[in-house]
């Protein structure tokens, strides 16, 4: 027993010198291992003695190699800690030095926009559909109760490809393409790229992204129409907004409409403000309840059901929603222009 | 359409203020652009609507006005002074096209002194935005925007043989424009001719041969109604398009035409001149009005608020409609002949509604009903690629979709590509067969305003000719170069490289559950040899990536390389991505080992990664490429690889010979396969 005792004295003394002299976490390592090692350490060493130790000193003699275990162990955490621990000592560390970041791609403005127009009709139950951009004459017109040869033709400068083949002027031809196959309840968004004759300027180019929506059901009305495009225009821009529905001419809507919202630049307050031209109106949306000749097209009959449609540029809602005064950023792919997005 | 208030008020009395005026118009659809506030007068530029020919005239706008404010429209008076002959003996018409030309007339005004305007016509003129020519010519272009019917006056003198014949142009006829252009006529245009030659191309121009001048003494004038269509084609055909042509492909009014006539005539006894008795009227099927059935119901039933009958049968008055009472709420409505838009019912409501006013119809989100629920595989799938892009640093990219032929064709992507008939510019002039024109472009536009690396990724559609039809392709497009710029103090700035591609690529498939794909090297034109391989889902190949070509580079101004690759998104869509399931996570302590060898540069990594999955080595978690070298230590020709696999029992944990015969199984087969030589610490293990 007495020479059980002496053996942690002296381990014990061993111990104090060695932890003093330590210095890297490699040494503590090392020690570690020296008294604490489950196989070799002084520690099993030490529990290998108790067992021949007599049956009574045994108590004692568990509990004091026990202490000895306990303090070398908790010696060894306080000097692993303290040598992680920053060094007060050592020249202040700047913490003043920008954070890691790792760079995430942006997403392409009128990406992100189309998507808050789809998801505010998406929470009104309408699905998105599409078609093709290379469009036949009766799709884009005809079956749009545009005649041949009829100056409202004129309004939606096309390009072609040959007498019948073109690039559809606007996403209307999808919303026939539906009601060819569908019969209704029909309430479908009909968002993607279209194409006019347009030279480039700030606010027009040849090609832009529209959305246009399709309702057809029983008993849908012009109040319908207006009561959806205020949800939709309160959802996108705020919930004060001032919304102006006035008279407008549309081939496959009969009666039509076109919505302005107020400018939100100068509210309406500044004759010569530069985003509505003073006239404190922004044209938004057109608009109206699809036009008898276009269900007879399609074969539904506009005498059970009735429906209404509108259109929408993307392009030209989100320059005025983030205030862009060119519609050309939007193709040049500018970095500049695009990781301002990345937010968005 | 220029509107000037002065001159609307001589045909409806206006008590409303220039605002409240402005206010009323929008109400109603005629919406004011434009206020140029002048000193005696307003002038208001309206936004006047294709089948609304009638607004294109001040009378038209005073007709919608006078409804507003409940007024009637002023009647005018048309005094002639008149001579002794008769229109009809002086003049002879015949009408060839009567469908083309349904009513002509005319009217003589003799001895009439040609000269400059007065000032009261001057200034009708010059408000329309018109120079002045002439009193006889201004006086024409006065009717014209007052009434918005077109008219047109001769030199009777020099109408051969006092005939005018309203007939299409014979072959190989000319004709010299009032604007002094000569225009080679078809037979599908339609003319007005004297005895001999065409002296008009009806409805659109006069011609030089037949114009008022300074020596003119006798005038006839023209007062006809033109088919739309006709007029439309003439003028397209001939590259022309006038006040007067503008007016007639929009449709004119029917019963106008003698009207027109007078009106011009008295208005030039101002000029000395004597009129010829009776205006010359040829109308051979004289036109009856439409009718249209009109059911108060209806009107409730589009607008979605009960409007009284009053307010119906009222406004429908005031606009010059005339009702006819059949039961309660069903009205037969004549349509005045002004009116050509009105048709069918839904015309008539769009009326009543206008009037009503846009903003008094209630507001209200229908309760729409849930339809049936589908899900849009293509767009959620889209959506997640973009992530996984974003994530690998690409930057989203939209281009337009036409594009130079000369560049896209250096590409050779193998389709035929859509031309455009009559492009914007010849640089715009067919659609894209690929995404990866545009990207460049779009490196280089980036690289010119200073970026030093620029990693972008598109999707969107290519297009092409497939046997007779068009076809659209989604498609994905990615495009890196430069420095992959660090982002952050303590990162190293790397080279943008295939790898950066390709583990995008790899990312985006497994993303979406097409982790089966494979790599094969191949041949591309549009990639250097060497640097280009395929990308294939089970057999089929959706995609390409590589290192652009130098000549390619060279046309786009690009110096540094650039890496893009292409994926056919509705290709790979078709097939059906696997199901995703979750695997159980293990509870049991894993095994690693690595093993290094030397291997020939022939051999392929994936080659080696597909016979070891093939072992199906028992317990092996992963396995994947811990590292590649090559240097001083390392024989030419040959390339050191150190693999690293992870071994995990479901149920147990692992002994050292479970690991130990897996490990040998796939040295073993490594070594028969591409003769390999491992390597430990450094040397090689013989």
């Amino acid at each position: 027993m007495k020479k059980l005792k002496d053996k942690i004295r002296d381990l014990g003394r061993g111990f104090k010198k060695d932890a003093a002299a330590v210095k890297t976490e490699i040494e503590i390592k090392k020690l570690h291992h020296l008294y604490l090692s489950r196989k070799r350490g002084h520690m099993a060493g030490l529990f290998e003695e108790l067992k021949k130790v007599k049956p009574e000193d045994k108590p004692e003699a568990g509990f004091l190699i026990n202490q000895f275990k306990t303090d070398v162990q908790e010696k060894l955490d306080s000097l692993k800690a303290a040598l992680s621990a920053p060094k007060t000592k050592d020249a202040k560390f700047d913490l003043t030095l920008p954070g890691k970041s790792r760079y995430w791609g942006s997403p392409h403005p009128l990406v992100v926009f189309q998507e808050r127009i789809e998801s505010i009709f998406q929470s009104m139950g309408f699905t998105i559909e599409s078609g093709p951009e290379i469009e036949t004459d009766y799709f884009n017109f005809e079956a749009l109760n545009f005649p041949p040869h009829h100056p409202a033709r004129d309004d939606w400068d096309t390009l072609y490809i040959n007498d019948d083949i073109l690039l559809r002027t606007h996403t209307s031809p999808v919303q026939i393409r539906v009601m060819q196959k569908k019969k209704p309840p029909i309430r479908i968004i009909t968002p993607g790229k279209v194409y006019r004759k347009e030279s480039p300027d700030p606010t027009h180019l040849p090609m832009f992204y529209q959305v246009e929506g399709l309702v057809v059901d029983y008993g849908i009305t012009m109040a319908h129409l207006k009561g959806t495009l205020e949800y939709f225009l309160k959802a996108l821009f705020h919930d004060k907004i001032e919304i102006r529905f006035r008279p407008s001419f549309f081939p496959f809507t009969e009666p039509s409409a076109e919505v302005d919202i107020e400018c939100t630049v100068c509210g309406r307050k500044d004759e010569k403000c530069r985003v509505c031209g003073g006239g404190g109106w922004i044209e938004i949306l057109g608009a109206g309840m699809v036009d008898p000749q276009v269900f007879k097209n399609v074969n539904i009959d506009p005498e059970r059901y009735s429906g209404f449609a509108f259109g929408l540029g993307v392009d030209r809602t989100a320059m005025f929603s983030y205030q862009i005064p060119d519609m050309r950023y939007f193709y040049e792919n500018d970095l500049r222009f695009i990781r301002q997005f990345s937010r968005k | 359409m220029k509107i000037s208030i002065e001159w609307l008020k001589e045909f409806v009395d206006i008590d409303l203020s220039i605002p409240q005026l402005i206010d009323s118009l929008n109400n109603i659809g005629l919406l004011v652009d434009d206020v140029d506030k002048r000193k005696n007068d307003v002038i208001l530029e309206l936004e006047t609507y294709a089948n609304r020919p009638d607004s294109n005239g001040h009378l038209g706008v005073a007709r919608e006005l006078a409804a507003i404010v409940g007024k009637p429209v002023k009647e005018q008076n048309w005094p002639l002074v008149e001579n002794e002959a008769k229109t009809a003996d002086l003049i002879d018409i015949e009408i060839y096209e009567e469908d083309l030309c349904p009513r002509y007339s005319g009217i003589i005004v003799k001895d009439v002194k040609v000269g400059p305007s007065p000032d009261w016509l001057k200034e009708r003129i010059s408000a329309m935005g018109l120079k002045s020519i002439n009193n006889v010519v201004d006086i024409t272009n006065y009717v014209l925007f007052a009434t918005a019917h077109p008219i047109h006056a001769f030199d009777l003198a020099k109408i051969s043989g006092g005939k005018i014949i309203v007939r299409k142009a014979n072959k190989g006829e000319k004709l010299r424009t009032l604007e002094g252009e000569d225009l080679f006529l078809t037979t599908d245009m339609m003319v007005i001719a004297d005895e001999k030659n065409p002296v008009a191309l009806a409805g659109v121009i006069g011609g030089e041969n037949s114009a008022v001048t300074e020596d003119t003494r006798d005038v006839f004038i023209e007062s006809a109604c033109f088919d739309p269509v006709s007029v439309r084609k003439t003028g397209k055909k001939a590259g022309i398009q006038t006040d007067a042509s503008y007016r007639f492909e929009r449709g004119a009014d029917v019963s106008f035409p003698p009207k027109a006539a007078l009106m011009a005539a008295s208005l030039m006894m101002q000029f000395g001149g004597t009129a010829t008795q009776g205006i010359i009227d040829v109308y051979p099927k004289p036109k009856k009005a439409r009718t249209v059935l009109l059911r108060s119901h209806r009107v409730k039933e589009l607008i979605g608020v009960g409007i009284a009958d009053e307010f119906i049968t009222n406004i429908l008055t005031n606009l010059g409609f005339s009702l006819e009472n059949q039961q309660q709420g069903i009205w037969q409505v004549k349509v005045p002949f002004f009116r050509v838009d009105i048709e069918r019912e839904a015309d008539l409501i769009e009326e009543v509604a206008r009037f009503y006013g846009y903003d008094n119809i209630p507001s209200m989100v229908p309760s729409y009903n849930v339809l049936e629920y589908t899900r849009d595989v293509k767009k959620s799938f889209i959506s997640k690629i973009r992530q996984t892009l974003f994530h690998h640093g690409l930057d989203e990219a939209v281009n337009f979709s036409f594009v130079d032929p000369e560049k896209d064709a250096l590409f050779k992507v193998g389709l035929v590509p859509v031309e455009i008939r009559n492009p914007i510019s010849e640089k715009a002039s067919i659609m894209r067969t690929t995404l990866m024109g545009g990207l460049l472009e779009n490196i280089i536009w980036n690289i010119n305003r200073g970026a030093e690396g620029v990693c972008l990724f598109e999707i969107g559609k290519a297009y092409s000719w497939e046997e007779e039809v068009t076809h659209e392709d989604t498609m994905l497009g990615m495009a890196v170069t430069g420095n992959n710029e660090p982002q952050h103090w303590q990162a190293k700035t790397e080279k943008e490289d295939f790898f950066h591609l390709k583990g995008a690529c790899e990312a985006l498939l497994s993303n979406l559950g097409y982790s089966a794909y494979s790599f094969e090297e191949s041949k591309n034109p549009c990639f250097e040899p060497g640097h280009s391989i395929c990308i294939y889902y089970k057999g089929l190949r959706i995609g390409s990536l590589g290192r652009i070509h130098q000549d390619i580079l060279k046309a786009y101004f690009l110096k540094d390389p650039a890496w893009a690759a292409e994926i056919n998104l509705d290709v790979l869509f078709e097939k059906q991505p696997k199901a995703f399931h979750f695997t159980p996570i293990g509870k049991f302590p894993t095994i690693t080992r690595d093993i290094t060898f030397i291997v020939g540069r022939e051999v392929n990594y994936q080659d080696i990664q597909k016979d070891i999955r093939e072992l199906q080595l028992p317990f092996l978690e992963t396995f994947d490429l811990q590292d590649r070298f090559t240097g001083a230590s390392i024989p030419k020709r040959k390339v050191s690889l150190s693999l690293r696999f992870v071994f995990r029992h479901p149920q147990r944990t692992l002994l050292a010979e479970d690991v130990e015969n897996s490990i040998t199984k796939a040295v073993k087969m490594l070594n028969a396969k591409f003769k390999i030589e491992l390597r430990k610490g450094g040397k090689i293990d013989k």
